[in-house]
């Protein structure tokens, strides 16, 4: 087994090399040779594939592919290289079931196979999207905390405090992570589950000084939460994400590997990034030893995942992965339209019903890009767990072809979506109850999925 | 091999990110004495444009982007010692770089393979840049084009700072300052008072030919 010394003493004795040449010459080259080995082909005719070579193959890709490329660390311009017998010890000794939060509100999260009917983990929120004030961080963070569905709850980012614009680095983002941390827990004490796991209430913590800062026993996060510790596309690391996983498993807290291949950046196309989404998996097993993972596709153009290049991605590592391995495996979906259109919904149904039928759970969801202030409201996330639920059992041909239809309703509209509208322009702030004309959107699009066959529970 | 089959032969070496060929191209150019202002722009640049094309409809990608744009630099390289000062014409010299406390770098990369395959001199300051290094370097190289990109909505702040850093200075009128990076948006440019904003990399370099245009 690799410990995290081991994997430490190989970032700062490992073979060096220029992160230009890691990008250009060794991560992409390596990727464009394993798809053609592999022959591994995007049928754009296909948002969920069927066919379990295809998953297979993209999962011994993934696999060929970390093992040649490793991870590069930045710090020390070296590349950290695990062997193949290492990766399959990494794979058999990693965690297959975890418990996240405490008492009453505590889950076990558990792994999903393609069309099981096991439901997926709902990991519920904001997505790290910015929010301009503490009161629509209370409100929202209140109105997450009581969608029956939710597993684990994700945090919006505050981007001041005390009016004071948040900058990276500096005491203002200790202040914003510490405060971030404590907003939450209180907002969830608010809403009656205060045992209930946030995973990433540190979303403001950037550093590793934030984060080590905010996880003081009294801000009230707890190791059973659950923390996110992103890589760098593609397959990259440096030291202050290494000082954030090192705090982290001294205390005992639960490391959630994110990544987010970028589909058009050096992965290529979307076989490359459906095998480089393996290998970050094996990247969070091997370097951050974690207890779970969440990765999100995303369109370097567009900054979704909800087109048909990357629900097909999405769908393919998703099967790979949970077909081939016991991993806790969630999928993050980033939406090209805002809050209260019917756009926003299509895309939050499209992916979670691609997600969930090729044996992913999922985090839901960075609505319009989680670029824009306010833009968010409680809606989006539950909508997602309720499809998410009722897809849990799903034929993937079935899936796919109501995925299809979903696209085929707003795939016009990627390049240019509807913005819709802010938090407080659709949702009364103090008591999070939505406008009519939110319900109306909502009530629309479930009516339009039970009729495509997905009879959808109210939650 | 004719004029036009060399200047064929340099769009197509540029397209398919093939440096040596490019090379062999430009200096092919230059023992037949072609106008070398030619072969830049019916070879190289041509090349360029359809390699922009490419990437903005997703037919090809990142790395292929970059490697044509050290392409075109590699064709550049050999063909501008050969052309009279006066005669070399460039879009505009562009300082770019990602904001101090951001080190992401991928947004940033594309836009400075575009602008060099556009025909811009890029001046790439990498990522985690201070205010004060963007400004030093666009004064060095009397930039027209300072770009400022950052993806988290915590150091988008950054951005801020180099247009305050400027306006405190007295050289605000000196440069044209576009930002971009996920979590920016036009509401963001307007309250930082920057030149301009894009969504993609693509839409940026129009927008900079534009700007640079509506300048002089």
């Amino acid at each position: 087994m690799v410990t995290f010394l081991n994997m430490m003493e190989r970032a700062v004795t490992g073979k060096p090399c220029s992160e230009r040449d890691y990008d250009l010459k060794i991560f992409s080259a390596k990727v464009v040779e394993l798809v053609k080995e592999y022959d591994i082909t995007f049928d754009p005719s296909l948002s969920v594939p069927s066919d379990d070579s295809l998953a297979d193959d993209v999962f011994k890709a993934g696999i060929d592919l970390y093992r040649e490329v490793g991870t590069y660390c930045k710090d020390t311009e070296r590349i950290i290289k695990f062997t193949e017998s290492e990766i399959k010890a990494g794979l058999k000794n990693a965690p297959s079931r975890a418990i996240f939060g405490e008492e009453l509100d505590a889950k076990e999260m558990v792994p999903r196979k393609p069309e099981d009917r096991t439901p997926p983990w709902c990991f519920i929120g904001a997505a790290g999207a910015p929010v301009s004030s503490e009161e629509i961080l209370l409100s929202l963070m209140q109105s997450y905390g009581a969608i029956p569905l939710a597993d684990s709850i994700t945090t919006p980012a505050l981007t001041s405090v005390g009016g004071v614009r948040i900058r990276p680095r500096s005491p203002l983002e200790i202040y914003g992570a510490i405060r971030n941390a404590v907003l939450a827990r209180e907002a969830l004490r608010r809403a009656g589950r205060p045992g209930l796991s946030i995973m990433n209430a540190l979303a403001t913590a950037e550093s590793a000084p934030s984060l080590i800062a905010a996880l003081h026993p009294q801000y009230g996060l707890r190791p059973s939460d659950g923390y996110l510790l992103a890589a760098m596309a593609e397959l990259k690391t440096d030291f202050d994400r290494l000082n954030k996983a090192c705090a982290l498993l001294s205390l005992g807290g639960r490391i959630v590997g994110e990544s987010g291949p970028v589909y058009g950046g050096y992965c290529g196309g979307p076989e490359g990034t459906a095998i480089t989404s393996v290998a970050y998996h094996l990247m969070g097993i091997l370097v951050y030893q974690a207890t779970c993972h969440l990765v999100f596709p995303i369109h370097l153009k567009y900054r979704c995942n909800t087109t048909p290049e990357l629900l097909w991605v999405i769908s393919a590592y998703g099967q790979a992965i949970s077909r081939n391995t016991h991993l806790l495996s969630m999928n993050l979906n980033y939406t090209a339209a805002g809050p209260c259109t019917e756009m926003c919904l299509y895309e939050i149904a499209a992916r979670a019903i691609s997600a969930v039928a090729s044996g992913l759970s999922i985090e839901a969801v960075g609505v319009a890009k989680a670029a824009h202030e306010d833009y968010l409201t409680p809606i989006e996330p539950r909508f997602a767990a309720e499809v998410a639920h009722a897809t849990a059992g799903m034929k993937r041909e079935n899936a796919d072809e109501i995925v299809k239809h979903l696209v085929s309703l707003y795939i016009d509209k990627i390049p240019d979506p509807p913005l819709g509208m802010k938090y407080q322009e659709c949702f009364d702030v103090k008591t999070g109850n939505p406008s009519s004309k939110c319900l109306e959107i909502y009530s629309k699009v479930k009516k339009e999925l039970e009729d495509l066959g997905l009879p959808i529970e109210s939650s | 091999m004719s004029k036009e089959e060399l200047f064929k032969k340099l769009s197509e070496a540029v397209i398919a990110s093939d440096s040596q060929a490019v090379v062999d191209a430009a200096k092919q150019v230059i023992e037949k004495g072609i106008d070398p202002v030619e072969a830049i722009e019916k070879g190289l640049s041509k090349g360029a444009i359809a390699v922009g094309e490419k990437f903005d409809k997703m037919e090809i990608f990142l790395t292929g982007l970059m490697m044509a744009a050290d392409a075109m630099k590699a064709g550049m390289d050999i063909l501008l010692p050969h052309i009279s000062k006066e005669k070399i014409v460039r879009k505009g010299t562009v300082v770019s770089g990602t904001v101090k406390g951001d080190i992401h770098d991928i947004g940033k990369n594309i836009l400075v393979a575009l602008f060099q395959a556009n025909g811009f001199d890029v001046y790439d300051l990498g990522t985690d840049v201070s205010t004060s290094k963007f400004i030093e370097e666009a004064e060095k190289v009397n930039a027209d084009i300072i770009t400022l990109s950052a993806l988290m909505s915590s150091t988008i702040g950054g951005q801020k700072d180099v247009i305050d850093y400027l306006k405190e200075t007295g050289k605000r009128k000196n440069f044209i300052v576009m930002v971009g990076g996920g979590p920016t948006t036009r509401e963001w440019v307007e309250e930082i008072g920057a030149d301009g904003w894009a969504e993609t990399a693509t839409e940026a370099i129009k927008l900079a030919s534009e700007l640079i245009e509506k300048k002089k």
